[in-house]
């Protein structure tokens, strides 16, 4: 850790691999059911990589490791669990009329259809295919992954970016 | 992203960091920052006409030591818990002097009651407490808010606890030195009463003071937008 301090990249990617099996102990150890243990993991790795300025050379890394582990783990899950409370999901999106051209040329919430499905053919083909078989297809993340062969992380990031890109089109002047 | 894409992400072009200062020191930079914002409250108000005659004051100065000790004290320990993996034990040191600072009026109040000196047990409303330690508290708290940010939200509730301790006891010990009040009863309730109170409430607010979305980012958020479809309810 004190070389990844001073920047040494090939010092600090031996860590991380070193400390992710422990990391991985914590998150079986502690975990709620909330949420991907593999994606508590990344969380615990990211923010040991924002915080590692907060380690002391002088003293031993694994309490530094185990007490930062534990604690993100029970921020996020906590977090998790509140914003089940205040929050439930919809299976299944509002329908103007059951055919599904209807809904693309209705105006549904203040947006277009036919500006909606052309922003969505302008987004680039991870996104792209992310929307079409997660929120046009209604397939599961399994599902999805096996039929474009793109990783469960991989589809959720494409997603988050998609809608992301889509908001901000949609709000800002139509082009 | 898997988790060994993930490692590969955070290891390319690795920059140096500057490492955080052991707790001693930060909390000599602390002081460094907070000491002349008293300096320069108590100047903009005027001392207190009797200040001269309560440096030989044994037990002033005892109460004003602990008071002191007792921020000091608690800015360490509130540095201390931003750094995982530290001992238990040196969040308590605190309470330490905190018991000193205590125990100058409790001892008074109860040696009062004995030899029925009612001076000693004279209470009023006494306004000015409050405001007063959040006016001499506030660039002690704001640096220490900036000094905390820096360190890891592991123990966000007892970090500002403990800092919010450490700013409204400066508080104190700088409202000592303007505002005249010496009633045992007084300095209990008015005094350390004001800074327990801005200390509650600073632990209070310490979860949202001391975040990990500040330390992350949105980095952290793909999981939410990874839900189908979500409502407020």
């Amino acid at each position: 850790m004190r070389s990844a301090q001073a920047g040494d990249g090939a010092a600090y990617a031996r860590l991380l691999a070193a400390a992710t099996p422990i990391i991985r102990g914590v998150v079986r150890r502690h975990w709620s059911e909330a949420l991907e243990p593999e994606d508590l993991v990344q969380d615990i790795l990211l923010a040991l990589h924002q915080v590692r300025h907060t380690y002391d050379p002088d003293r031993p890394f694994l309490p530094w490791l185990l007490v930062l582990a534990r604690n993100r783990l029970i921020d996020i899950q906590r977090r998790e669990f509140r914003r089940r409370r205040i929050e439930s999901t919809i299976e299944a999106m509002p329908e103007t009329f059951r055919a599904e051209e209807s809904n693309w040329d209705a105006t549904v919430n203040g947006v277009d259809g036919k500006e909606l499905r052309a922003a969505i053919a302008r987004l680039p083909d991870g996104q792209r295919t992310a929307v079409e078989l997660l929120k046009l297809g209604e397939l599961s993340l399994k599902e999805a992954g096996e039929k474009s062969g793109m990783s469960t992380s991989a589809l959720k990031t494409s997603m988050h970016r998609a809608l992301k890109t889509l908001t901000k089109r949609l709000a800002g002047p139509s082009t | 992203m898997n988790t060994d894409q993930l490692i590969v992400a955070l290891t390319a072009e690795l920059a140096p960091v500057r490492r955080l200062r052991p707790p001693a020191f930060r909390t000599f930079l602390w002081l460094l920052v907070a000491l002349p914002w008293i300096a320069l409250v108590v100047t903009v108000v005027g001392p207190r006409d009797d200040l001269p005659d309560l440096l030989g004051d044994r037990s002033w100065m005892f109460l004003q030591m602990a008071t002191f000790a007792t921020a000091m004290s608690a800015a360490m320990a509130a540095f201390c818990a931003g750094v995982p993996g530290r001992p238990r034990w040196e969040h308590f040191v605190p309470a330490v002097p905190f018991a000193l600072w205590l125990s100058v009026p409790v001892v008074d109040l109860l040696d009062s009651l004995k030899s029925g000196d009612v001076a000693q047990l004279a209470f009023a409303p006494d306004w000015i407490c409050l405001p007063g330690v959040i006016l001499v508290g506030f660039g002690p708290g704001a640096a220490m808010v900036l000094a905390l940010r820096r360190g890891a939200p592991v123990h966000p509730g007892l970090a500002a606890f403990l800092g919010g301790l450490a700013a409204a006891a400066l508080g104190s010990f700088g409202l000592q030195l303007f505002h005249p009040q010496d009633a045992s009863l007084m300095v209990l309730v008015w005094q350390i009463g004001s800074v327990m109170l801005l200390t509650l409430m600073s632990a209070g607010v310490g979860h949202r003071l001391l975040t990990w979305k500040a330390v992350i980012g949105e980095a952290s958020g793909f999981r939410r937008s990874a839900s189908p479809h979500v409502k407020q309810s």
